[in-house]
């Protein structure tokens, strides 16, 4: 294969021009299928059409397929908890989808810098990185089959159901796959031969194709789950669907769930590949090795933290759209029986944000320059940990008579007030900040600035850190504890914007700052074998996470298949315990490790080449890893 | 946070201070921007004003 | 030891320990919606009241948010007969109800009718209800439910239930009870009615004397030693009084509560 050695100079604007163009092209054309295919209302006989309270067209039910009406026997019952079987075989599709439309992404962006600053090791990495995700896409076409063939097998009625409201959307989808199979394996097998000139235009763009293909992907399979949770386009009174594809899947939660698996995602990709980093690290043999994983680990560590801080502000808007929907799902979420879940979530919250500070700060032994910042630790890991002790504390919990007596009342004097959301955002906010603070004296601590505002613009910077946790601590304690309802709710977004100013200010500054900066040596590999153990905790924390929040988006629907639509009268149709939750979320956990070692090793594997077997056997079929 | 040479300390204070009230006027002005935006006006001194 | 085998057992005992947090925290299971048929011609009104009470805090969902934590009216705290008839008579009441009856019924259909000062969706200025429809998934309260509520409502103040037993026949309801029902706390009279205190002491207008005269305790004993009378009467009986003061295990601590803020109330304080 001939490759060009001189890159030909071929303007700018229309490279991108083509580039974003075909992108943009086939990204409508992929969406637009989804959107309207569908057999619109006319397809299923005749129909009388009038309208409703809400003026849009209702019609006369009887001919459509109305929301079925299930007993106990109607559902298969194959001896094992059908509800068991979908939450595991789902569970571990969402995970193994997660990873592989998070990876190109960040593989994309990577290489993009690579291309721009002309160095190799940022393309390798990029390279590397989907070395790990193509494994990965198999097991998750794997789960998501079967996946569907259990669904069809112990839930054929709510599967019929759905596929009379999604129609052919679900052809769309299967053949949207087809697409991301070809660009996949086109972008990964053909990295080496579209490597520089035009044909690295060719290749990003591939890339840039997979990720349209992948969002569109992810965002028609949300609408299964949002129309679940809160459907739309459905005749009120049967159930039947008198909406067209858009309707149906343009619900409420629709975006909201987008935005908040699209930024989780790529959080979680990150955390897992610097968990292939971490593991390749401790395995390393020569210093070379042992630099190149640690800066691959440092570069996950940087993505999973970095789509990790605007999530919470993707979560709260989730929920603040259930809340708008449904004041019962909403408070049944976060106020009634799943509310404990919340305070697993910030156990396994605070394990991740010291997870990830833990390995900046170990990380900071690369750089001498980072002896100027050293002082600061102590005081953001105070932070982190008062931080992480409030958010876990509950409002209510179960007391004996004997033990409300002691306690004066029916909330801890002191605790109770820490329970509730005002202290909670408090928690948090200052967590984020502490977070993203480890991240700025990260960057800085490899660089001497040279600037000559530099006294303006760390004055500027130190001051709105101070005023931003002021102005979070006195909006949660004065709104939170001192006003009504509406202005306390209100008056997170003044803690969510106040903590989004330091961080885009954070970044802006710095990047000013940092132009001509000198930059000190930094010594990859130069890092303790105990900080790669944050790279383990990382992923498994946001693993557990995820699947425990999968739960909660699940079960708040209760006993309904289809919120308020189709009634769930199967055996599972309760809340299960804390205790069976927390089993079945540490099974796929456990499940999704296997998996994940099984990927890491064929990763391996596929680099190593064993050598021919010689007769004068000093060392008959060695094996060299490549 | 910098390695430069020292100014002379009244300039200092100086550069602090201004930053320090920017920082506070920034977000005091973000306060009642953000709260009104909401339907929640607030009063001069950041009380609720409904 | 090797680096595969340390990874393994750190995120092994990792993934158990996250695990093992769930097994410290308070277990409750959600029942499962079960289905009940009421025969109407055996329901007494006690039994239609009680029918309502169960709604309220099982599949009507309504102590979801109509408690003491301020996101809606906490009916159980107040006489709904009487607030019903001060929300018509303001000026701002554009509804169409007359009486107590009425609104609480419009209430539940048409949430939005007259909207609480305070209570309304953020930024709509209560103009805008954030209940929705009772009558409506995924509530979907039938006329016969709703009924027995406001009449659960109407009775718990003592005031008379206006709402009629139903009497259709041939007609069987399934009143479900969707979500487990925390202990609800009814009116401090109720409280202290159902533990039977007044055949005992002198509070609501009884005149035993078996026991202290608890209209006036606020004056002779604090908070602290009112609830610890109550939780453990052995520790705490003397006074000169000779019968023994029964324990109350069942008794909820959100009973015991109402109780001692009722009693350490002033006299003429109390509602």
């Amino acid at each position: 294969m001939m490759m060009f050695a001189i890159p030909i100079r071929i303007s700018l604007a229309r490279h991108l021009g083509t580039l974003l163009a075909t992108a943009a092209l086939i990204g409508f054309v992929c969406f637009g299928f989804a959107a309207t295919a569908s057999a619109q209302p006319g397809d299923r006989g005749t129909l009388i059409v009038f309208a409703d309270e809400q003026g849009a067209a209702s019609t006369n039910a009887a001919s459509l397929l109305p929301a079925p009406v299930l007993q106990r026997d109607d559902y298969p019952n194959i001896g094992v908890s059908s509800r068991s079987i979908v939450w595991v075989i789902a569970q571990m599709h969402l995970f193994f989808g997660a990873l592989v439309l998070a990876v190109p992404i960040f593989v994309l962006v990577i290489e993009i810098i690579g291309f721009r600053t002309g160095d190799d090791r940022y393309d390798d990495m990029a390279h590397e990185f989907m070395k790990v995700s193509l494994t990965a896409y198999a097991i998750t076409a794997l789960f998501g089959g079967t996946l569907a063939l259990a669904l069809f097998l112990l839930y054929p009625h709510l599967m019929t159901y759905l596929m009379s409201a999604f129609g052919s959307q679900v052809l769309v989808y299967a053949g949207l796959f087809f697409l991301e199979s070809m660009l996949l394996y086109i972008y990964y097998y053909g990295w080496n031969a579209l490597r520089y000139g035009n044909r690295k235009w060719v290749h990003l763009t591939l890339g840039l194709l997979l990720n349209a293909v992948g969002t569109t992907l992810l965002v028609v399979a949300n609408s299964w789950t949002t129309f679940m949770m809160a459907p739309s386009g459905f005749d009120a009174e049967t159930g039947a669907i008198v909406g067209n594809i858009w309707e149906v899947m343009k619900g409420p939660l629709w975006n909201p769930l987008n935005l908040h698996r699209f930024i989780a995602n790529i959080a979680f990709g990150g955390a897992v590949v610097g968990a292939y980093a971490a593991f390749r690290f401790l395995s390393a043999k020569s210093a070379a090795e042992r630099a190149h994983y640690d800066w691959m680990g440092y570069t996950s560590n940087f993505i999973a933290i970095l789509a990790f801080l605007p999530l919470p502000f993707a979560g709260y808007w989730l929920t603040a759209e259930i809340y708008a929907y449904s004041q019962q799902m909403g408070m049944l979420a976060m106020g009634g029986i799943l509310a404990w879940l919340f305070v697993i979530q910030a156990v396994l919250i605070g394990a991740i944000l010291l997870a990830g500070n833990y390995y900046l700060w170990t990380g900071m032994a690369r750089s001498e320059g980072s002896a100027r910042y050293r002082w600061a630790i102590k005081y953001i890991a105070t932070v982190l940990i008062l931080g992480f002790l409030v958010w876990v504390t509950p409002h209510n919990v179960i007391y004996t008579t004997a033990e409300a007596i002691k306690l004066g009342g029916r909330n801890h004097p002191v605790l109770g007030p820490l329970g509730i959301m005002p202290a909670k955002n408090i928690a948090v906010f200052l967590m984020l900040i502490g977070t993203f603070l480890s991240f700025q004296l990260y960057r800085r601590a490899d660089k001497v600035i040279t600037v000559s505002w530099q006294g303006w613009g760390n004055a500027l910077m130190t001051s709105i850190y101070i005023v931003a946790v002021l102005n979070i601590i006195f909006a949660g304690v004065y709104y939170g504890y001192f006003t009504n309802t509406v202005y306390k709710v209100g008056s997170s977004v003044i803690q969510v914007m106040s903590t989004l100013v330091v961080i885009v200010v954070g970044v802006v500054i710095d990047s000013l700052m940092f132009r001509g900066a000198r930059t000190l040596r930094v010594s990859w590999g130069r890092v303790t074998n105990r900080s790669q153990y944050a790279l383990f905790a990382l992923p498994i924390a946001f693993t557990w996470l995820m699947a425990l929040m999968g739960y909660v988006r699940s079960s708040v629907r209760t006993h309904w298949h289809v919120y308020t639509v189709m009634r769930d009268n199967s055996a599972d149709n309760f809340i299960p315990t804390l205790q069976t939750v927390g089993n079945m979320v540490t099974l796929v956990t456990l499940l999704f490790l296997a998996f994940l070692l099984f990927i890491f090793w064929i990763a391996n594997l596929s680099g190593t080449r064993q050598l021919p077997i010689t007769v004068d056997a000093a060392s008959p079929g060695a094996r060299v890893s490549a | 946070m910098s390695e430069t040479t020292q100014p002379k300390k009244a300039g200092q204070i100086t550069t602090w201070l201004v930053a320090i009230l920017v920082a506070l006027a920034a977000f005091y002005l973000m306060n009642h921007a953000v709260m009104s935006m909401q339907g929640l006006p607030l009063n001069w001194n950041l009380t609720p004003a409904q | 030891m090797n680096v595969l085998v340390k990874t393994l057992l750190f995120s092994v005992t990792l993934v158990l320990a996250f695990g093992g947090v769930t097994y410290m925290l308070p277990q409750m299971e959600g029942p499962a919606p079960e289905q009940r048929v009421i025969n109407i011609d055996d329901l007494t009104m006690e039994s239609f009241i009680a029918i309502g009470e169960n709604l309220y805090s099982g599949k009507g969902t309504c102590a979801l948010c109509h408690n003491e934590f301020g996101r809606a009216p906490d009916m159980l705290a107040f006489n709904v007969t009487e607030v019903s008839l001060q929300r018509i008579a303001d000026p701002s009441y554009e509804g169409s109800a007359i009486d107590a009856e009425g609104y609480l019924r419009e209430s539940m259909l048409q949430p939005s009718a007259f909207v609480v000062a305070g209570f309304g969706t953020k930024g709509s200025n209560d103009s805008e209800s954030p209940m929705s429809a009772i009558d409506k998934a995924p509530v979907q309260l039938s006329t016969l439910e709703i009924d027995a509520i406001i009449a659960f409502l109407q009775d718990k103040d003592g005031e008379p239930v206006s709402v009629p037993l139903p009497v259709a026949k041939a007609e069987s309801i399934a009143a479900a009870r969707a979500l487990p029902s925390p202990a609800v706390p009814q009116s401090p009279e109720d409280v202290i009615a159902r533990y039977g205190c007044a055949a005992c002491h002198s509070i609501l207008g009884s005149q035993a004397t078996l026991g202290p005269d608890l209209n006036d305790i606020a004056a002779r004993r604090s908070a602290a030693e009112i609830r610890e009378s109550i939780a453990n009467p052995a520790a705490t009986a003397g006074d000169g009084f000779i019968v023994k003061m029964p324990e109350y295990p069942d008794m909820t601590i959100a009973e015991l509560e109402m109780i001692v803020a009722y009693l350490t109330a002033a006299a003429d304080d109390r509602t």
